[in-house]
């Protein structure tokens, strides 16, 4: 089956099943030599690997890339510029208040639903996508129903792999951590494969994630869709479900991102929140001491670099300067 | 009875024996730091003890801390700098609300709570500038002697301009700023400001008073003096700013002793 | 009294004014000499070197004394528009209207190198945790938070989308502090798929029919929102008169490019040709006094290439520049080193080319604004900026890096390998700090390396 990669929550997994194509959630597996120069010069090392990821080969016919950051817009213009990969950048508007933000997004889709053709994919009827849509409903209403149950690596692994096809993406084993955990939120943008060590340092630190709001977590998973709407017009509902409802950094404004984490913090009894952002990705540094006036809890700020994974002890110090800091 | 902090510090291992009769630092030694941090610890451990008399069965529990704590087989527990700095503050500075740390390799802020523990902080270890490093460098290009950076700064009129957020680039700038004739003294003055005010983006500003500068930096004469102009506020030195993490994990030592609860890490 | 073109200090330029005045120069009511604008705080100007003729410093009095105009166009009950981030199309529309003014706070961006960082712009960006990892555009925030350089307008519009994630972040710290942003989107600009209608734009680019549409749409929204604010509704008839007034900007600072970038001497220096191009995007708050001032310039320029005299040597090395740099003292720099200005990309070229006027004018504005360089792919950047240097004939080609701007980190290169690629001429990459005195001896051995690379080819 021809794999379609993707680094970015605004492409609905959904949409690529329904083609025939095999979604694959593209993580980096670190910022490598390249990113390291980027991040040298002032670009994001995320975005810098996945350059470098696409210039070594992914294992995808394709890779589809949004303009949620200038970072992964100016990525795309790179890698297409090299010709190894066929790059399709989605426009994702950043307002999302006008019904032509939304109209734009959705004929998006349907220009990506094209692109998808070129590449092996077959158009979906509307009960085949409605039937895809719904598959993964329930998987990631169960993944959240088993929360608790799982690690923080576990869950942002589990919800990666939900990312790709359901098919080989077997439920996790419950692995509980532990439960006098101090309940933190990990709030903030993409993570590289690399960096998912953090959640282990975090939980043996002794923290419990209870709010994986990353951008490969539980912020950006699109709640349940409408069977109304997927019943009259399933493209449309996939549209909303992913335009109207994910909050984000970049969003015009960006009100909606707090409110949603304003309840989420409140309903899980989150004592702390590790705001994980990459240096020179400015969406997301920018929120920082946004964030330290909006909430009345403890904030610790953990900026990654491209030489993160040669530094783990300054991860693990900060981790637990603020767990102290909780105790 | 005698409680044992061990600072392993990036540049400096320090100790500190606090006597949890008198409530007051029996014996604080400094020394450089070494490949194996243990030993250079233990031995300035020892020769403490051995100096100044005490009876080693009277050394009761050890912390360590800093960035090489894990590495200090002798210490019983181990807690992080940013606590240790707390307590070794709260102990010497009590009114302190806010600790600007800046030490070889890394500076912080701290912000305290009216008890003296943790609110807030935030570390800068990604880049040297705004660190002890930085200043060394920029010292040693300026050909002048660090104890006396803040003496030759205080004569200056027109700080220099260092703008590159990196170490390596702001020696360049010193450079241009040599060929350029500016003096020393602004060039000095310039240097000063330029760590004050990456200290200052790092703590965002939001500083409440009182505010305590300590680390081996704040030995530097001057840096007070360029924190303040930075800041709009009054920053006053630690006294011993060298050992205050050190006697900090001291106290938490004697802390545990005594049952109170103390972080553990 | 030497009127041969040359280039002046402020203290010469002070001396100059005070002959020129008893030799009975005009000047409008914000003119008089430039050393009172250092004397009020805006300090770099003693290390900057001038164009000594009353067309330039007419210009320099009126960029300077904008603050000044934006408090009495408040006091004047005239209503004040932030436009940010768009460079060039929602001033079009907010001149269309009688009773309303644009400014750029985006222009803050200079305060810091013209008061040599004298200010608190800075220390209040940082306190709100916009540090120096991002653009010296960070100092609109702290413009915003102590009121001392604009007046506050009664309403405030920002393009989001396809622009550079530094600005959009500052500006959503804006938002927040309490100041409502109207936004609008402006999409990345991309090529049309092989069977949609393609739309062509000012600047030789193309996007589809339904991106232009949809901008039309947002613009559309930026409409209703002016006349709301005005009190009279924004007709097409007085939106084609804004954009015929805009053209005619357009035209004179057309007309001034080729002629200040192609006659040989250099008839005007590259700091006043940067401030004249700068006036396409904001009007410094005064449509017409903006024509009359580029005019004038226009009019020195022409006088000068007629009588073939110029302020650089014959031989200055002829460097086509992009991006705007944050400090104006460079521009100076290049030429001291031996080198002049032949052509610019200082992100806003789209706001040089004329409007379409045999069009719709909401449709005229929606091109335009599609055509901004920012928002399509930096290959269409990259290629505007080859043909261009080709146009001016260039030499050599300085690409300003500006401190914490994402685009250039990425950008820079991408330009440099286009134009070795397509290109035999030499090129650097510098960075420029908003202060980049300490710089000053390497960026001089940097571009004066280019010049003698650029040189040695000429023989």
């Amino acid at each position: 089956m021809t794999a379609i990669a993707y680094a970015s929550p605004f492409v609905p997994v959904e949409w690529i099943a329904a083609h025939g194509l095999r979604p694959l959630w593209l993580r980096p597996p670190a910022a490598g030599g390249g990113a390291e120069f980027a991040a040298a010069r002032g670009v994001c090392p995320y975005a810098g690997a996945v350059v470098d990821a696409a210039e070594t080969g992914i294992d995808a016919s394709a890779l589809v890339l949004t303009t949620i950051c200038d970072q992964m817009r100016f990525a795309s213009a790179l890698i297409e510029s090299s010709g190894r990969c066929p790059v399709f950048l989605l426009n994702v508007p950043s307002t999302w208040q006008t019904g032509e933000a939304r109209s734009l997004y959705l004929a998006e889709l349907c220009r990506l639903g094209r692109f998808f053709e070129k590449h092996g994919g077959k158009p979906p009827n509307g009960a085949e996508l409605a039937r895809v849509m719904l598959a993964y409903d329930r998987a990631r209403s169960a993944l959240l129903s088993a929360q608790s149950t799982l690690s923080a690596r576990q869950f942002a692994e589990t919800a990666a792999k939900y990312r790709g096809p359901l098919e080989t993406a077997s439920p996790p084993k419950p692995d509980a951590p532990p439960a006098d955990g101090i309940p933190l939120a990990v709030l903030g943008g993409p993570l590289l494969e690399a960096d998912y060590e953090f959640f282990d340092v975090l939980q043996r630190a002794g923290g419990r994630v209870v709010l994986d709001a990353t951008e490969g977590g539980e912020r950006t998973m699109p709640r349940g869709f409408d069977p109304r709407k997927i019943d009259a017009d399933p493209l449309r509902a996939l549209a909303d479900a992913y335009f109207n409802a994910i909050p984000d950094a970049f969003r015009r404004p960006n009100a909606a991102l707090y409110e949603w984490l304003g309840r989420e913090l409140a309903a899980r009894h989150v004592r702390g929140i590790v705001f994980r952002r990459y240096v020179w990705c400015d969406l997301w540094h920018a929120e920082l001491q946004r964030l330290k006036r909006w909430t009345a809890l403890p904030v610790l700020d953990l900026d990654a670099g491209a030489d993160d994974v040669a530094a783990p002890n300054r991860m693990q110090g900060r981790f637990e300067a603020f767990l102290e800091m909780l105790a | 009875m005698i409680c044992a902090g061990v600072d392993a510090g990036s540049r400096t291992a320090k100790v500190v024996l606090f006597d949890s009769d008198s409530l007051g630092v029996a014996a604080a030694g400094v020394v450089d730091q070494g490949i194996d941090q243990d030993a250079v610890a233990d031995a300035l451990f020892v020769r403490l003890i051995r100096e100044n008399g005490i009876d080693p069965s009277q050394v009761g529990p050890v912390v360590g801390t800093g960035y090489g704590r894990k590495l200090i087989r002798f210490a019983q527990k181990t807690i992080t700098e940013i606590t240790c700095q707390a307590a070794g503050i709260r102990h010497s500075v009590p009114e302190a609300r806010t600790i600007i740390d800046i030490g070889g390799q890394d500076s912080k802020y701290l912000r305290l709570n009216g008890n003296g523990s943790v609110a807030d902080f935030a570390m800068n270890d990604r880049c040297a500038a705004g660190t002890g490093r930085f200043l060394e460098l920029l010292a040693a290009q300026l050909g002048v002697r660090l104890d006396r950076l803040g003496e030759i700064a205080a004569l200056s009129r027109n700080p220099a301009i260092i703008s590159s957020m990196c170490a390596v680039f702001a020696e360049t700038e010193i450079v241009g700023l040599l060929a350029s004739g500016i003096t020393t003294a602004d060039i000095a003055a310039g240097v000063l400001a330029s760590i004050a005010t990456r200290v200052a983006a790092m703590s965002g500003r939001n500083l409440d008073g009182p505010i305590v500068l300590t680390g081996g930096v704040a030995l530097v004469p001057g840096m007070e003096a360029a924190l303040e102009s930075i800041l709009g506020q009054p920053v006053a030195v630690a006294p011993r700013p060298q050992i205050t993490c050190a006697l900090g994990a001291a106290i938490l030592a004697w802390k545990s002793l005594n049952g109170s609860p103390t972080p553990t890490a | 009294m030497n009127d041969r073109p040359r280039k002046i200090t402020l203290d010469q330029w002070d001396d100059r004014h005070a002959e020129l005045r008893a030799a009975g120069l005009n000047e409008p009511s914000y003119g008089g000499p430039l050393g009172r604008h250092a004397a009020q705080g805006d300090v770099r100007l003693r290390k900057l070197s001038f164009d000594n003729s009353p067309a330039a410093l007419r210009l320099w009095n009126f960029l300077l004394s904008e603050e000044d105009r934006l408090r009495d166009c408040k006091a004047r009950g005239k209503k004040l528009v932030g436009a940010m981030k768009d460079l060039g199309t929602v001033p079009v529309m907010v001149y269309s209207l009688p009773n309303l003014a644009a400014f750029y706070p985006d222009g803050a961006w200079w305060l810091p190198c013209m008061k040599e960082n004298r200010t608190d712009l800075l220390k209040i960006a940082d306190s709100l945790g916009i540090d120096d990892s991002f653009c010296p555009v960070r100092a609109m925030l702290g413009a915003f938070v102590n009121q001392k350089h604009f007046p506050l307008p009664g309403l405030l519009t920002c393009s989001v989308g396809a622009t550079c994630d530094d600005f959009s972040a500052i500006a959503q710290r804006v938002e927040s502090l309490g100041f409502p942003i109207l936004w609008w989107e402006i999409p990345h600009r991309r090529r049309p798929d092989g069977d949609e209608p393609v739309v062509e734009l000012p600047g030789g680019f193309t996007a589809p029919e339904t991106q232009v549409a949809f901008v039309r749409a947002e613009l559309e929204r930026i409409r209703r929102a002016l006349a709301d604010y005005a009190g009279e509704p924004l007709t097409d008839e007085l939106l084609s008169a804004g954009i015929e007034r805009a053209n005619q900007v357009r035209s004179i600072l057309g007309k001034l490019r080729e002629l200040a970038y192609c006659a040989n001497p250099c008839p005007m220096p590259a700091l006043e040709m940067l401030i004249a191009e700068m006036l396409a995007i904001h009007f410094c708050s005064d449509h017409n006094e903006t024509v009359a001032v580029l005019a004038e310039l226009r009019d020195e320029v022409v006088r000068r290439v007629r009588a073939g005299i110029g302020v650089l040597a014959d031989d200055a090395v002829r460097v086509f520049w992009v991006n705007p740099v944050a400090d104006l003292r460079v521009m100076n720099l290049l030429e001291d080193a031996g080198g002049r200005v032949c052509g610019t990309e200082y992100l806003f070229c789209h706001a040089l080319d004329p409007i379409p006027a045999d069009l719709p004018p909401m449709e005229a504005l929606a091109r335009m604004a599609l055509a901004d360089p920012m928002v399509g792919s930096p290959r269409d950047r990259t290629g505007r900026i080859v043909a261009d240097i080709r146009r001016f004939g260039a030499e050599a080609l300085v690409v300003s890096r500006i401190p914490g701007a994402s685009h250039c980190a990425w950008e820079a290169a991408a330009i440099g390998e286009a134009v070795r690629a397509q290109l035999d001429i030499p090129m650097i990459d510098i960075e420029v700090p908003s202060l980049a005195d300490a710089m000053r001896p390497t960026l001089r051995t940097r571009l004066e390396a280019l010049l003698e690379t650029a040189r040695t080819r000429r023989r």
